[in-house]
C-alpha cells in the first residue's frame, strides 16, 4: 500500500457508463478514473458488476450478442467503446488474466510465443530472449527454464497462472486486467501472485477484480466498491479500509452484509 | 445478522467496562482517602491495584486475538484500536490512583493545608471528566467526548495554581514542606488523570468519526485521502 | 447419533448385492465380445494363409483369397473418410463456435442427429437413387459417398461436443490477447479438442469399415481386383455377406477369415483411438 501523489496520471477514464445484458441494466452510470502505474481493486458482492466493468474495458462483451455499453470509456483520451475502434489493437494494449489459469494446449515456450506472433515476426534468438525476459518477470523462469518444451498444462495451478501473466505481459500491454487472479489458488501461490501484482504496478495500470478483501487491501492503491451495478465509493485503499465514508462500503468490508 | 465479531466485541467491552469501573472507583477512593486522611482506605486502593492489572492483561490478549484471527477493517479496526488504547489508559489511571493513595498514607500524620478546597474542586472536576469520557466511549457519544477535550486546559490551570500555592505555603512556613510536596504530587497525578481522560474521549472520536483530534489538531483518518 | 446395527447390516447386504449385479453385467458384455472373438479366431485363423492377401476371390472350388475385397474396402473407406473429415470437422466447428444458439444452428444440429440414427440401408438406397441410377452403373465412388454420409454425422457430433468441452475462458483468454476469432479456433480450439476429434474420426472409421447394407446398392461387388473407383468394387463386408450365405465350404471359410480381418481391424482402431484420446497434448 502506498499513497500516490495527487498528480497521478489517469490512464483509463470511465464516464457515465451504462451496460446492458439484453434489457437488463448491469452497470448504472459509472464514472471512475483509473490512475496509471498503480493497482486499483474492484470489490463488491457477486453480481455487483465488477467483472462486467472489467470486461467492458477490453471489449470482451463484443463476443456476446445482446451485450452493449453506453457512455464513454477513455484510454489515453480515446473512447474505446465507440464502434470505430480496432478491437485487436485495443486488446494488445489491454491484457487480461482470468480467474482460472488458462494455459494454451501447447508448450510453455509457445504459450508465450503464440500471442507475440500475433503481432510480430521475431527471429528465433530474439523470441528466446523475450520468453526468458517475461518468464523471469513473472517469477517463473527458474522453475521452467529446463522444460520449456513441456506442455503448459503440465504446470501446477499457481505456475499456470504465472504463465498466463507472463503471456499477457509478453505483448507489452499498458493496462493489465486481473479477474480474481488468485481465487482458484492455494495460499502460497496466491502470495506469489500478490508479489507479482506488486511488481506490475511499477509499469502498468493494473485493474483487479477480487472477492478477497485482504488481497485488495494488501496489494491495491485504490479501491472501488460496487453494489448492484452502481459505484458506491472510490478512494485510496488506505481510506476505504480504515474509514470508508459510505455506510454500505463499511458494511461490506466488515462483513455486515447479507 | 449478528457477526461473530460482534459477540466477541461485546464480551471484551464488558471486561473493559468492569475495568473502567475499578479504575474510576480507585481514583475516587484514593482521593477520598487523601482528603479524609484515611490511611486504611488508602491501603485498600493499593491492595486492589492487581485487579486493574489483571483486566489489562486479559484485554491485551483479547486485542491480539482480534488482530490475529479477525483482521478487522474500517469501523471494526478503529474500535479494536480504541479498545487497546483505552485499556492502556485505564491501567495508567489505576497507577495514578495508587500514587494518590500513597500520598494519602504519607500525608495522614499532618494537618490539612489551607488550600484544601482547591484540591477538592480539582478532584471533583477530574473525576467528572473521567466519568464523562468513559460514558462517551461506552455510549458512542462523540459530542460528550468533544466537550471533555475543552476541560483539559482548565485542569492544567488548576494544577499550575496548586503548585504555586504550595510553594507559597512552604516559603511562609518551611515546616510544611512534607505535606506540601504530597499536595503537589496529588495535583500532578490528578492532572495526568485528566490528560488520560481526554485521551479516552479522543479514542471515542477516532472510533466513531474516524478523526484524529490529538494535540489540538483535527484531521481525517487516514490523513491523505486523495 | 449412533448407527443402528440393523441398518448397517442391511446396507452391507444391499452393497454386496448391487456389486454382484455390476459384476454380472460386466461378465455378460465382455463374455459376448470374447465369444465372438473366440469363435472368429477358432474358425478363421486356420484358413489365414498368405494367399488371402495376394489372390482375388475365387470361383467355387478353386483356390483364392480376399485381395480384391481388401483393396476395395480400403479404397472406399479411405475416400469416404477423406470427404467426411473436412466437411464434418468444419460443420461441427460451425455448430460449436458460431451456431451455438442460432436458429440455423439448431436446425442443422437436429438434422444431424436424425442422420446419426438413420438406418444405414436408407443411406445406401438414397445414394443408389442419387448416383447409381443417373450414372447407370454401380461404382466405388457411390460406395465411398454412402459411407461418407454415415461417417459425417458421427464426425460432426464429436467435433461439436469436443469443441464445446473447451472452456469458454480459454476462448476469452485467447481473444483477450487480441487474437482474431478464426485464428483462436484454429490455433487454440482445435488444438485443445484435437484428441477428442481424432478419436471421433477413428471411431467413425471403425464404424464404416464394417458397414454392409449401404454398399449393396452402391459399390456392389467385383470378383476381380480393380483399383478403379468408377467401376463396381469388391469390399470385405459384401464378400463376407455373399460367401457366408453360399453353400460352398471354401467360400464359407473365406467369409470367416474376412470377418476375422474386419473385427481385428475395428478392434485395433478402437484401441488406437482410446490410446490417442488418453494421451495429453
Amino acid at each position: 500500500m502506498n499513497d500516490n501523489s495527487p498528480e497521478t496520471k489517469i490512464k483509463v477514464s470511465v464516464k457515465q457508463l451504462n451496460f446492458f445484458y439484453n434489457d437488463t441494466l448491469a452497470l448504472k452510470d459509472i464514472s471512475l478514473d483509473f490512475p496509471d502505474r498503480s493497482v486499483t481493486a474492484l470489490i463488491g458482492p457477486s453480481g455487483c458488476g465488477k467483472s462486467t466493468l472489467l470486461r467492458v474495458l477490453n471489449r470482451m462483451y463484443d463476443l456476446y450478442p445482446g451485450q452493449r455499453a453506453e457512455g464513454r470509456v477513455e484510454v489515453d483520451g480515446e473512447n474505446i467503446i465507440s464502434p470505430g475502434v480496432t478491437v485487436s489493437a485495443l486488446r494488445a494494449k489491454i491484457g487480461m488474466v482470468f480467474q482460472r489459469p488458462t494455459p494454451f494446449p501447447m508448450s510453455i515456450y509457445d504459450n508465450i510465443a503464440f500471442p507475440v506472433r500475433l503481432y510480430r515476426r521475431l527471429p528465433r534468438q530474439q523470441m528466446d530472449e523475450l520468453v526468458e525476459e517475461v518468464l523471469s518477470k513473472a517469477a517463473l523462469w527458474n522453475e521452467v527454464k529446463d522444460k520449456l518444451n513441456r506442455s503448459g498444462l503440465s504446470l501446477s495451478g499457481g505456475q499456470q497462472q504465472r504463465l498466463c501473466i507472463a503471456r499477457t505481459i509478453a505483448i507489452k500491454p499498458e493496462i493489465v486486467l486481473l479477474d480474481e487472479p488468485a481465487s482458484a489458488l492455494d495460499p502460497i501461490s496466491m502470495g506469489q501472485i500478490d508479489e507479482l501484482i506488486e511488481e506490475l504496478r511499477h509499469e502498468y495500470c493494473v485493474i483487479m477484480v477480487t472477492h478477497n478483501l485482504q488481497q485488495a487491501s494488501r496489494v491495491s492503491d485504490y479501491t472501488a466498491f460496487l453494489y448492484l451495478g452502481e459505484l458506491i465509493e472510490f478512494d485510496t485503499t488506505n481510506a476505504i479500509f480504515t474509514s470508508p465514508k459510505i455506510k454500505r462500503t463499511e458494511d461490506y468490508i466488515t462483513g455486515r452484509f447479507g | 445478522m449478528e457477526r461473530h465479531f460482534e459477540k466477541e466485541i461485546a464480551r471484551v467491552m464488558e471486561t473493559l467496562l468492569a475495568m473502567a469501573d475499578e479504575a474510576e472507583k480507585a481514583v475516587k477512593a484514593s482521593l477520598q482517602a487523601f482528603l479524609a486522611k484515611d490511611a486504611a482506605a488508602a491501603q485498600s486502593v493499593l491492595d486492589n491495584e492487581h485487579a486493574i492489572n489483571t483486566f489489562e492483561i486479559t484485554i491485551d490478549n483479547d486485542v491480539v486475538k482480534f488482530f490475529a484471527l479477525q483482521q478487522p477493517v474500517a469501523v471494526d479496526l478503529r474500535l479494536v484500536l480504541a479498545i487497546q488504547m483505552v485499556n492502556n489508559e485505564l491501567e495508567r489511571i489505576g497507577d495514578h490512583a495508587v500514587n494518590i493513595a500513597e500520598s494519602a498514607i504519607q500525608c495522614s500524620p499532618f494537618d490539612p493545608l489551607e488550600d484544601l478546597p482547591d484540591l477538592f474542586r480539582m478532584g471533583e472536576m477530574v473525576t467528572t471528566m473521567l466519568g464523562n469520557s468513559l460514558e462517551s466511549f461506552f455510549t458512542k457519544n462523540s459530542e460528550l467526548a468533544r466537550a471533555q477535550l475543552l476541560k483539559d486546559d482548565e485542569v492544567d490551570e488548576m494544577n499550575r495554581s496548586m503548585i504555586l500555592k504550595s510553594i507559597d505555603i512552604v516559603k511562609k512556613n518551611p515546616a510544611l514542606i512534607e505535606p506540601a510536596i504530597e499536595y503537589i504530587r496529588v495535583s500532578k497525578n490528578l492532572e495526568r488523570i485528566a490528560d488520560l481522560s481526554t485521551n479516552i474521549a479522543e479514542e471515542e472520536i477516532f472510533h466513531d468519526q474516524a478523526r484524529m483530534v490529538k494535540h489540538h489538531t483535527d484531521t481525517t483518518v487516514p490523513p491523505f485521502s486523495h | 447419533m449412533k448407527l443402528d446395527p440393523g441398518i448397517l447390516r442391511k446396507r452391507r447386504l444391499m452393497n454386496r448385492f448391487m456389486i454382484g449385479l455390476f459384476h454380472l453385467a460386466m461378465i455378460v458384455s465382455i463374455g459376448v465380445l470374447a465369444a465372438i472373438l473366440i469363435k472368429l479366431v477358432a474358425d478363421g485363423v486356420h484358413s489365414l494363409a498368405p494367399s488371402v492377401f495376394t489372390m482375388s476371390t475365387p470361383a467355387p472350388g478353386s483356390k483364392g483369397g480376399l485381395f480384391n475385397a481388401i483393396v476395395g474396402s480400403v479404397l472406399v473407406v479411405f475416400f469416404a473418410i477423406l470427404f467426411a473429415v473436412p466437411i464434418g470437422v468444419l460443420a461441427g466447428t460451425y455448430l460449436a463456435e458460431y451456431g451455438r444458439d442460432s436458429r440455423f444452428g439448431h436446425v442443422v444440429r437436429f438434422c444431424n442427429d436424425i442422420l446419426l440414427s438413420a438406418p444405414s440401408i436408407i443411406t445406401g438406397l438414397f445414394i443408389y437413387g442419387l448416383v447409381v441410377l443417373p450414372v447407370g452403373h454401380f461404382s466405388g465412388w457411390a460406395g465411398a459417398l454412402a459411407l461418407c454420409f454415415i461417417a459425417l454425422p458421427v464426425i460432426i457430433r464429436t467435433t461439436e461436443d469436443m469443441l464445446r468441452l473447451v472452456p469458454d475462458t480459454l476462448r476469452e483468454a485467447t481473444i483477450a490477447l487480441g487474437c482474431p476469432y478464426w485464428k483462436m479456433i484454429v490455433s487454440i480450439g482445435w488444438r485443445a479438442a484435437r484428441p477428442g476429434i481424432v478419436t471421433g474420426i477413428i471411431l467413425a472409421l471403425a464404424r464404416i469399415s464394417g458397414e454392409t447394407a449401404p454398399l449393396l446398392f452402391t459399390s456392389l461387388n467385383n470378383q476381380f481386383t480393380s483399383f478403379s473407383m468408377n467401376a463396381p468394387l469388391s469390399t470385405l463386408p459384401i464378400v463376407i455377406f455373399q460367401f457366408a450365405m453360399s453353400p460352398y465350404r471354401d467360400w464359407q471359410q473365406l467369409a470367416w477369415v474376412g470377418s476375422l480381418l474386419i473385427t481385428v481391424t475395428v478392434l485395433a482402431l478402437s484401441i488406437f483411438a482410446r490410446l490417442f484420446s488418453r494421451r495429453k497434448t
